[in-house]
């Protein structure tokens, strides 16, 4: 059995290393050639470089730092509050930045705290201004979400000792809840941390130029504003390295929460003025959440909505995006269901480290960026074909690699838990092949499944990493068109196009999900 | 004593079957509280301690009523069967915690922590944290901290239920001499009627969120009414 699990995921594993380090070995090979300074020490002389550097690492750290400290209060509040009305919608509102497109959150941003926003910051939202706030936007609610289900692992007994007692709540805080979020805490900074140094659609369109550029941002535009593929070399592999440094902080010190998390917890006593700051800060976290994407669906009503929509090139671009997210899904899922087979085989014979490598092995992406392997694609590929031409399948496989990582998250604790509880019943009753799939998988994966491909469709349709760099005015999905009428100054249409794309991700992900997921109410 | 009067309580997930609770425990005695799952044993020590709203009747404390009062300013000191200890803190930490939660101790509180420590065999471990102990030491540190606190009312839900039956007759042991010594009323949450026997004279049998019987606990073992108690005991 072992066997028949090993083929499909030595042939997934041996194409993961063809799409990351061929790229990586031709950046390399490349960063040893004259000209590419790459290996020369005195690179860091450069005063742009140095710049870009710490602006990406200045950025990723505030950003880190204001998102998960409100975070913390937030969470606490939600935790605090399990009668809240309205709380399962709230917790609702705030999943819904992990589905939506970076480039809609910069419409949204724009809308708000832009000239004409209702909290108008005029030309200081470009810059570092502009992208915390985006960067707050998007990672607020993911650490909320991390964070919340820490409160629910509290022995409910401990709160009643708390109370009897006679812990205040600043006591109660160091003894019973502190010590639980100083595990989880710096595991979560780390991925927040990680998240907003590969960040690219929020810095590209609101960095406020040389001086508010990340070095993903740089390579970006080495390649396609400056056409020098050496310096795009130097910084892609600065970027690896310093994700590597991050990634090797993150797994030291990482205690994650699972994906799937329960969101209730059984509390009560909670002095009135306390239950009033709870309900103050959940209110203006969700002001903050919910004001921009309201008032982004204000501006398209109000715009030029019949010429956007009568733009022909804007359902070509719908069709891309539908292409490109629907088939970097299947691609993803694929892989990394026969990657989670063969894992979990591996675990149940008690080779637990080999598992884990298979798994870290779907994870590579965390420590290369997409758009280094991108840009190792770009300086490989295009001495010998027209990149432009090679845009789907390029852009396709980049994505559906970005996707399995979640894939991985999502659907791996429950195949490991089936394997290890039904494996040896399937051998017993000879139940193999597609007739395990039906009655045993299928039934028991499609939630997870269901949640996996939601998840990757909806990355890929809203990415704007990859597809900047390849993408053409035929090739483009929504979101460049998004970027494309942004620098063209249309505004208004980008309002409209982003709602549109807005619309599109959140319908996929419901279609998606209910599809295949099945009812939320089925009991597999 | 504690006296317990016309107590009254319903969960809201179950509002027609209200809860009734009449008893008394006197000075020194340990009572024990036997009967099948979800009778409402555990519901009558939160009532007690606080944890719980009861929504009619009184409980009295040397006849001082202490349903209105917080839970932190009730005579009351509870151990559950797991989870008392805070595991990142030391014993001396947790235990410490009984008399002032600040940790801000006088000479004469951290002497007390220190004897009480001593008192159940635990001083030379007062450094460790609750993950290096045995289940039975951990509850012994649960009950030092009762001991510091000095608390008349002493509730034991299920204290020693995980333990094996040496030991837990062994901590029974100790708590009596504890509620003895400190002149406590102690209320015992078991499900083994066997606990009940060592434990306490009297016991009662709680059935259907009533106190059905109420008696010598070698009487009450050996008696076969209310059908429900020949049930629970399985001598039918």
């Amino acid at each position: 059995m072992t066997m028949s699990r090993a083929m499909p995921a030595s042939l997934v594993l041996a194409i993961l290393a063809l799409l990351v380090l061929s790229p990586m070995a031709g950046l390399l090979h490349l960063s040893a050639l004259p000209g590419y300074e790459a290996v020369d020490p005195r690179f860091w002389e450069n005063a742009y470089l140095r710049r870009v550097v710490f602006f990406s690492l200045w950025q990723a750290l505030l950003s880190t730092l204001l998102s998960v400290l409100p975070a913390i209060l937030v969470a606490r509040a939600f935790a605090m509050q399990p009668q809240l009305p309205l709380r399962r919608l709230l917790l609702g509102l705030f999943a819904l930045p992990l589905v939506v497109p970076a480039v809609v959150v910069v419409m949204a941003v724009v809308s708000v705290y832009g000239s004409n926003g209702w909290l108008p910051l005029g030309r200081s939202l470009y810059g570092i201004n502009g992208i915390l706030l985006a960067h707050v936007f998007f990672n607020l609610p993911l650490a909320v979400r991390l964070l919340l289900p820490q409160w629910q692992a509290i022995p409910q007994h401990h709160w009643q000792l708390g109370e009897q007692l006679g812990m205040n709540t600043w006591q109660r805080f160091r003894f019973i809840e502190w010590p639980m979020l100083r595990e989880s805490v710096p595991g979560v900074s780390l991925l927040i941390f990680m998240l907003c140094l590969t960040s690219f659609a929020v810095v590209l369109t609101l960095g406020g130029g040389p001086r508010s550029t990340t070095v993903e941002v740089a390579i970006y535009q080495s390649l396609r504003f400056d056409f020098d593929p050496a310096q795009a070399v130097v910084l892609a592999l600065l970027q690896l390295g310093l994700c590597m440094l991050v990634a090797m902080l993150t797994l030291k010190l990482q205690r994650m929460p699972a994906v799937e998390i329960a969101l209730s917890i059984a509390y009560r006593h909670r002095a009135l003025r306390l239950r009033w700051f709870d309900l103050g800060i959940i209110l203006l976290a969700t002001l903050y959440v919910g004001m921009p994407l309201t008032s982004l669906l204000i501006d398209a009503l109000r715009g030029p909505l019949g010429q956007t929509l009568g733009d022909l090139r804007l359902w070509q671009a719908l069709a891309n995006t539908l292409f490109i997210g629907l088939s970097a899904a299947l691609l993803s899922v694929t892989a990394g269901w026969f990657l989670l087979q063969y894992s979990a085989s591996l675990a149940e014979q008690g080779h637990s480290r080999r598992a884990r490598l298979v798994d870290l092995a779907g994870s590579i992406v965390y420590v290369v960026p997409p758009l280094v392997i991108g840009t190792g694609m770009f300086v490989l590929l295009a001495p010998h074909v027209d990149v432009f031409d090679w845009v789907y399948p390029i852009v396709i496989a980049i994505n559906a690699l970005m996707g399995l990582p979640f894939v991985i998250r999502c659907l791996g604790p429950a195949m490991r838990q089936n394997h290890a509880r039904y494996h040896r019943l399937c051998q017993a009753l000879a139940l193999r092949g597609w007739h395990r799939f039906r009655h045993l998988e299928w039934p028991l994966l499609r939630r997870p499944l269901g949640l996996a491909i939601a998840l990757v469709a909806v990355l890929a349709m809203g990415d704007l990493g990859v597809i900047a760099l390849f993408g053409s005015t035929q090739s483009a999905t929504l979101a460049l068109m998004i970027y494309q009428q942004l620098g063209a100054y249309l505004v208004a249409q980008a309002s409209v196009t982003a709602v549109l794309l807005l619309l599109l991700c959140l319908g996929v992900f419901a279609l998606l999900e209910r599809c295949i997921g099945g009812s939320r109410d089925a009991k597999n | 004593m504690l006296k317990i009067e016309a107590l009254e309580f319903s969960y809201p997930s179950v509002p027609a079957s209200t809860m009734h609770f009449d008893l008394t425990v006197d000075v020194g005695e340990v009572l024990s509280l036997i009967g099948p799952s979800g009778s409402g044993k555990s519901t009558l020590l939160s009532l007690i301690a606080g944890f719980l709203p009861a929504s009619g009747g009184r409980i009295l404390v040397d006849d001082e009523p202490l349903h209105n009062l917080p839970v932190a300013e009730r005579p009351v000191s509870i151990v559950f069967q797991q989870h008392n200890l805070f595991p990142h803190l030391d014993l001396y930490t947790n235990v410490a915690l009984g008399i002032e939660p600040s940790l801000r101790l006088a000479p004469i509180q951290v002497e007390a922590v220190r004897g009480a420590l001593a008192r159940l065999g635990l001083e030379p471990m007062q450094r460790r944290k609750p993950g290096e102990l045995s289940g039975g030491q951990r509850q012994r540190v649960a009950l030092a901290r009762a001991l510091v606190r000095q608390r008349k009312i002493l509730l034991l839900d299920e204290a020693f239920a995980a333990l094996g039956p040496a030991l837990r007759a062994e901590l029974i042991e100790l708590v009596k001499t504890l509620v003895a010594e400190h002149d406590m009323c102690a209320l015992l949450v078991s499900h083994q009627p066997s606990d009940a026997s060592i434990a306490s004279a009297r016991s009662a049998f709680i059935c259907e969120g009533r106190v059905a019987a109420i008696a010598a606990t070698a009487q009450l073992l050996a008696q076969s009414e209310p059908p429900q108690l020949r049930d629970y005991l399985g001598s039918g």
